[in-house]
Order: C-alpha cells, then sequence, then structure tokens
C-alpha cells in the first residue's frame, strides 16, 4: 500500500510541527513536573508569564517598617539573592510568601501551623533553629514581632498590630554643613578669635556645628574677674554656657550676664556672687541649670527658678 | 606612635609637618589656622574625618564636639576581675528554684568555658535582692550605699562581649578589640576633644586593690596608632600621684627650670633642622609636666578636703584606696580633665581562695566600693557636675549561673565562671535615662532574652554623649580608617537617651 509504504517511509521521522509540538509538550511535561517538585518555581513562572500577579507589600506598612528588615539583616544573607538555602528565599514579600522546597514557610493567621515560626522559636542548640546557632539569635521582641505579623494574616498592608513590641528608633545625627556654620559665625567671628587669644581656653564654640558659644573661667580662679566679663560682652548674646565656679566675678558682672539671652546653663558656685546676679537672670528663659553652691545668693532669690523648672545647685543658705 | 603602612606614614608626616610648621609660622590659632581649616577641609561625606588638625605645641588644646554634647568628661570606674551580675543587679528567681540542680545540658553542650569542666551545678543568687527607689529597680543587698542613688542609674543588664579571658576582656571594653594595639577609649576622646586643663593629662588612671597592674597591662590606656601624647597617665593616690614627677631631692625648681631651657633649645635646633612634629609635642611635654608639678600634687592631693568629705566617701589620706581614688576623680572632674578611669581590682570570683569567693571576696569588694561609689555620684549631683559627666560602672563579662567546680571538683568557696554572654553595666550622667532598666536575660541568667547591647554600641552611644559621630571619630592607620567601634556596624542605644 501506497499509504503504507509513505507511512513506512515517515516512520522514522516526524513532521516539523510534529517535532516541535512533542518537544513542547516534553518542555511542559517537564515544567509542570518542576512545578509541582518545587512550588516556589511554579509561582516564578506563573508569575513571570504574568498569569499571577506578584504579592506586594506597601511601603508604610507593618511589613515593610517593621518585619522586613529583620528578613533583611538576620536571613537574607543565607535565604536571598546569593544563595538560597532549601531553596528558600525571605528576601521579598512574594518570596516570604511563596516558601521554599518544603512548601510554604508561613500560613496567614496560623502561628502554629507556621515553619518559619516554630523555627525561629526553637532553642538556639536545636538543630532546627533559625537563625541557625553562631548566628547572632533573633531577640525576644524581634520574634514577637514576626509572629504577631503572622498571627494578623501576614499582610502587606497593615499598618499597626495592637501590642507590637515598640518599633527601635535610630538616633538621627545632626548634618554637618561647615559652610552654614561658617556663614552663622562671621557676623562675631573676628571678635570670637580676638577674645579666644586674649583668653586661652576660656571660650569655645559649644560644637561644630555651632555657632554658640562656651566660657569657662574656672580654671583661671581668682585671675578672672568683673573686668574680663566686661571684656566678654560683645560675645553675650551667643554664650549658650558659662562656667565661672571659683573666679573672682561678682554681682557688678550681673548686666553681662542678663545679656546672655541663650543661657542654658550657668556656674557660680564658690563666687562672691549674690542675690542681684540672680534677679538678673529671672528674664532669662532658656535658663535650665544654675549652680550657686558657697555664693552669698539666697533660698528666696532661688524660689522663681525652681518654680520654674530650672534644675539649681546649692541650698541658698549663703557660703 | 606606631608605626604606619610606610608610604601611608611617609605621606602623613610629610603632610602633618607641613601643615604644622604652617601652624608655628602663623601664629597659633590665628588667622593660620582660619587658612588651614577652610584649605584642609575634608572631603564631603558623611563618614568622613573630622578636622583634628592641633598646633602641635599645644596638642590637648580644646576641640568642640562634632555637634552640641550631652556630657563633657567620663568617669569610668571599671571593677576589675567582672563582678557577678547575679548576686548585685541581675535578680533571678527561677535560678534560685533551681540552686543545686544540675544545669541543663545545653548550658554547657558545644560552649567553651573558662574553668568548668563536667556538668556543673546551678547556683542561685547568693544575696537577698529587693526592688529600691522611685523606680524600683532591683539590687542586692550588698550595694546599701549605692540604693540611695538608684534613681539616678541606668542598669543595662543585656551587656554581652565575645571574650571570657579577663585581658582580651578588658582591652575590648576600653580599646573596642581583644588585641593590644589599638587606641582606649580615654585616648580616643582627648584626641577628639583635647583637655580643659592644660597643666593636667587629659586622661588619668587611678588604680586600686592590685598594685598598679592590670591583667591587660598598660594597652588598657594605651593610645595605640594615636599620638602618644593621647594616653592615659597612671596616677597614685598615695606618695608622688606621678612616679619621677617631683625634682630629686637637691635640684630646685629653678634648676629644674633651667634644664628644661636648655633641652628646650636642644629640641627646637632639632625641630627646625627635621622638622618631625613630633618633637614640637616632646617639647610640649617637658613644659606639661613641668606644670604638673605644681597642678598635679594639688589635684591629688585629698587631705585639702574638709574632714565631712573625707567621711562621706570613706577616704583617709596616704593611703591607696578606691575611697580615695573617687574621691580624686572628682577633684580632676572639677579640673576640667576630660577622661578619668578608675580600675578597682579583685572581683573575679570563681571561689578558688578565699578572697576570690562569693561569700567572701565579692563582700569585700562591695564594702570597699558601695559608699565611695554612692558618694561619688551624690557630690558631682551636689555640685551639679553630674549632669555634664558621664559616669560608668562595669567590669569586663559577667558571671555564669553555674556553680564553678575547676576541675570538675566541688569547691572550698563558692563562685561563677566567665560569662560572657551577659552582664550588668550602669550609666549615670547626663543625657541618660534615670531610674531605668534596660534589656533582660532569660529565667536563668544565661542568655540575652531582650535588648542585647554590644560593647561596640556602648562606645559608639558613649561617643555620642560626648558629641562625636562614631564614625566619623577616625584615625587613618594601615590602610584603615580605624574607629573606636572597629569594623562591625554599631548602634547608638537610644532607648536609655535621656
Amino acid at each position: 500500500m501506497t499509504g503504507s509504504s509513505i507511512s513506512g517511509r515517515h516512520s522514522g521521522h516526524l513532521s516539523a510541527a510534529a517535532y516541535f509540538g512533542c518537544v513542547a509538550l516534553l518542555t511542559l511535561a517537564g515544567v509542570g513536573l518542576a512545578m509541582l517538585a518545587r512550588p516556589a518555581f511554579g509561582h516564578d513562572m506563573l508569575q513571570w508569564i504574568g498569569l499571577e500577579s506578584v504579592p506586594q507589600a506597601q511601603a508604610a506598612s507593618f511589613y515593610a517598617l517593621r518585619v522586613a528588615p529583620l528578613f533583611e539583616t538576620r536571613c537574607a544573607a543565607c535565604h536571598g539573592e546569593k544563595r538560597q538555602k532549601s531553596d528558600l528565599r525571605l528576601d521579598s514579600f512574594a518570596n516570604l510568601l511563596r516558601g521554599g522546597k518544603h512548601g510554604a514557610v508561613i500560613r496567614p493567621g496560623d502561628v502554629k501551623n507556621s515553619e518559619l515560626a516554630a523555627r525561629i522559636s526553637l532553642p538556639a542548640s536545636d538543630d532546627r533553629a533559625m537563625p541557625p546557632s553562631g548566628k547572632t539569635p533573633l531577640t525576644e521582641d524581634e520574634k514577637t514581632v514576626i509572629k504577631l505579623w503572622i498571627a494578623h494574616g501576614a499582610s502587606g498592608s497593615l499598618h499597626d498590630i495592637a501590642g507590637a513590641p515598640k518599633p527601635v528608633i535610630e538616633v538621627e545625627i545632626p548634618k554637618l554643613d561647615p559652610a552654614a556654620v561658617e556663614k552663622q559665625r562671621a557676623p562675631l567671628a573676628v571678635q570670637v578669635h580676638r577674645l579666644q587669644d586674649q583668653f586661652p581656653g576660656v571660650i569655645a564654640y559649644e560644637a561644630q556645628d555651632s555657632a554658640d558659644l562656651e566660657i569657662n573661667a574656672s580654671l583661671k580662679g581668682g585671675a578672672f574677674g568683673d573686668t574680663d566679663m566686661q571684656a566678654l560682652a560683645p560675645l553675650a548674646a551667643r554664650i549658650v554656657r558659662a562656667d565661672l565656679s571659683g573666679t573672682a566675678v561678682t554681682d557688678a558682672s550681673a548686666p553681662v550676664l542678663a545679656a546672655m539671652v541663650k543661657l542654658k546653663s550657668l556656674r557660680l558656685s564658690g563666687t562672691r556672687t549674690g542675690d542681684m546676679t540672680v534677679h538678673a537672670l529671672e528674664q532669662t528663659k532658656a535658663l535650665r541649670s544654675l549652680a550657686v553652691v558657697d555664693t552669698a545668693v539666697t533660698a528666696g532669690a532661688l524660689a522663681p527658678f525652681r518654680a520654674r523648672g530650672v534644675t539649681v545647685y546649692g541650698d541658698g543658705d549663703g557660703p | 606612635m606606631s608605626q604606619n603602612h610606610p608610604l601611608h606614614q611617609t605621606e602623613l608626616a610629610q603632610i602633618q609637618s607641613q601643615t604644622r610648621r604652617h601652624f608655628l609660622g602663623w601664629g597659633a590659632g590665628g588667622l593660620g589656622a582660619f587658612f588651614l581649616n577652610s584649605a584642609m577641609a575634608a572631603p564631603a561625606g558623611e563618614n568622613a574625618a573630622l578636622d583634628f588638625t592641633r598646633n602641635p605645641a599645644t596638642p590637648l588644646s580644646v576641640l568642640p564636639p562634632q555637634f552640641a554634647p550631652k556630657v563633657k568628661r567620663v568617669i569610668y570606674l571599671h571593677m576589675g576581675g567582672a563582678p557577678s551580675q547575679l548576686e548585685l543587679f541581675d535578680y533571678k528567681p527561677t535560678l534560685a528554684r533551681f540552686h543545686g540542680h544540675d544545669c541543663p545540658e545545653s548550658f554547657i553542650k558545644g560552649k567553651r568555658l573558662a574553668f568548668i569542666q563536667g556538668i556543673p551545678k546551678l547556683l542561685g543568687p547568693m544575696f537577698p535582692f529587693h526592688r529600691a527607689g522611685k523606680s524600683g529597680t532591683w539590687i542586692s543587698d550588698r550595694l546599701p550605699h549605692l540604693e540611695k542613688a538608684i534613681d539616678d542609674l541606668c542598669v543595662i543588664k543585656s551587656m554581652k562581649t565575645d571574650q571570657f579571658n579577663h585581658a582580651p576582656a578588658q582591652l575590648l571594653v576600653h580599646t573596642g578589640d581583644a588585641r593590644t594595639g589599638h587606641a582606649s577609649l580615654g585616648s580616643w576622646v582627648t584626641y577628639g576633644l583635647g583637655s580643659e586643663n592644660q597643666n593636667l593629662p587629659g586622661f588619668i588612671v587611678l588604680i586600686s586593690n592590685g598594685g598598679t597592674t592590670a591583667n591587660a597591662g598598660k594597652p588598657l590606656w594605651g593610645s595605640g596608632f594615636l599620638p602618644s601624647v593621647y594616653q592615659g597617665v597612671a596616677c597614685r593616690s598615695a606618695g608622688e600621684p606621678v612616679l619621677y614627677l617631683d625634682n630629686p631631692k637637691s635640684v630646685s625648681r629653678t634648676q629644674r627650670r633651667q634644664v628644661l631651657d636648655a633641652v628646650d633649645e636642644i629640641n627646637r635646633q632639632t625641630y627646625k633642622d627635621f622638622g618631625n612634629p613630633e618633637t614640637v609635642t616632646r617639647i610640649a611635654q617637658y613644659e606639661m609636666a613641668f606644670r604638673m608639678q605644681l597642678e598635679a600634687s594639688d589635684a591629688m592631693d585629698i587631705r585639702r578636703e574638709p574632714q565631712a568629705v573625707l567621711e562621706r566617701y570613706g577616704a583617709e589620706p596616704g593611703k591607696t584606696s578606691y575611697a580615695n581614688n573617687c574621691l580624686v576623680a572628682r577633684r580632676l572632674a572639677e579640673r576640667g580633665v576630660r577622661y578619668i578611669q578608675l580600675y578597682h581590682w579583685g572581683w573575679d570570683s570563681h571561689g578558688t581562695p578565699v578572697d576570690q569567693g562569693l561569700n567572701v571576696g565579692l563582700v569585700g569588694r562591695c564594702r570597699e566600693t558601695d559608699q565611695p561609689t554612692a558618694a561619688l555620684l551624690a557630690d558631682l549631683k551636689a555640685r551639679g557636675l553630674l549632669e555634664d559627666t558621664l559616669v560608668v560602672w562595669g567590669g569586663e563579662f559577667g558571671r555564669t549561673p553555674m556553680w564553678e567546680n575547676r576541675g570538675g571538683q566541688e569547691m572550698e568557696f563558692i563562685g561563677r565562671d566567665h560569662h560572657p554572654n551577659c552582664f550588668t553595666l550602669w550609666l549615670a550622667g547626663g543625657g541618660i535615662k534615670r531610674g531605668i532598666s534596660y534589656g533582660e536575660t532569660d529565667d536563668m541568667g544565661y542568655e540575652i532574652a531582650r535588648n542585647p547591647v554590644e560593647l561596640r554600641d556602648l562606645h559608639a552611644t558613649m561617643l555620642y554623649l560626648l558629641g562625636f559621630d562614631y564614625r566619623r571619630l577616625n584615625y587613618p592607620y594601615q590602610g584603615l580608617d580605624q574607629k573606636l567601634t572597629g569594623v562591625k556596624p554599631a548602634r547608638i542605644v537610644s532607648e536609655i537617651l535621656a
């Protein structure tokens, strides 16, 4: 038969279409098997061809602010972009929900059956504990944050979770802008320099980022007095701290002190100052600390300062 | 100063000597300084080193901190040997319940312990605890004086270290590294800020109970790679405060002056010939030593204190004691010394000899230190100094919840082994929350359960209080911008800041 002879002729060969069909089928079957064996891979494929949306968390969510940083810093070195132990990645919201080689590690709303919650709760000595022995363990607060988040549905949108440990606040270092500081200092810069030369070690800027000044004459002792205070008068408005302990300063310097409108801390202990000086400071609203141990200042003069919350050292019962 | 990388060293020395020559040429602190400040401005960058250029003739001159500081000086009370947190601050009723039981296997399996062998027993707190002050902070009955200041303290129960032997652990506390050769905390602080009093060293070390040596030795107050002028000066509280500072018997102060003038002349010629800035530093050091002859003996002389003050501290002039050192610390703080370091040795309560028993040695150490520490806090507070001073108290690690059984034997006196996993340290003073406890250990006092604080975190926090970003207080050495906190990320412990 011609037909059979034809089929016989073609029996060892497939048509191009059939060949590609077979290849496609086998590929699909392979991909299918791989997807069954490794669900993570399956989700990857589906998300890649657009059949499944990639779960996203909101930027200001509890997840983004509190949970993601923990996974990023404590887990992602082994479960992230570079290494994927057990095919598990914890470096994104989608990866986290996807799970690894052994399936999902998080069951939203069900902490008990979430493998991840179980693993982070194991004692460090357990071989299955995560992070593994030798790595920095999660703190109790950190574990609580993760478990609460799972208990509340492992949501990517929830903002607050009641009872969650307080977020950790990081200290912000003030920015240092030398040009801006120089500009602030400029109006008095020449005078400051001249007086720094005249009184070595007495006048200093409070900080590199500030035009405010501090004076400390306590080490000069009796060699520093009212005339010297008078010399510092041009800087008064910039002075935020003044330590005049043990100097020869008297009530005659009261007007200079009164001109220090930004003064936060003043030390007069062991000087011959009295109530007149203290009265002169009543308008110094910035004042927070006043030391008058061993002076002639009386308790009555100090009362208004105590009343407005200034910390007063010395009880005002005279020297 | 230690040796830098050769190429770097040459470059650095060249630049520094040039800039310093400029300084001398232009006159200290004058227009020259102005010019240099702008000309040498460091390349912009978040973590770029700040400018610590000084006139080499006044290496301890005051430099403003990076930002407004909370404190101006530090008094660090180091209890050498590591006091037991479980007998003083970290109350563990659960541990008490299991007193005498074999310790759980997880406490020893795969762990390296300094002396414990076999399966040790658990050891409950040796002394009764109670809540004290308005804050209700837990404290044992061993510190009745300190208890009065409890509402001024911030007690950190979750300090940790990675060193379980004294010397490296002490180095880690005081230099940020377990090996020798790094700059100590006090050196960093005096390098960054200088010192207000030019007649005294900016960094003074006072030692009691155990001679003049420490486990880790003088590197604890060494300047490491920083210029040597920033190293700590160990002073004695009995006899001459600084050895070899006084003039020999037959030499008058005038004669000493003449000798110094002659040496000065030679040094100046040397500087002219070679331009090495360390020569200028040397001239400055001789001059400071000369001024110190008067100032140091005055600062150290506690006989000048009223009897009532001596009694409050329990100080006895002429002795070497922690009490005397606390009083001297206050006098130095008043005199503008930047960093005052006290060491009191003998807290290593293993239970081997009697003085190392928790039931004897620790009791004695508490008796020696409790009243003076409390008196120092009260004194600083009354004078208004506590608000801009940071006081730190602590050891180099903690002690185990297990009863030490050296060689697997039961021992005559009761003790605990070294425990790096957790220990207690307290802070008081400016910028620190008062009357709080921070961090927790687990019920057995074995691991940290909440808010661990690494030593580098403590360092970063201390530098922050002094007005520095720990990243920017750095110094180039061996190709690295060296920092107190090392290369690992540190964290400023915001939770304890007022």
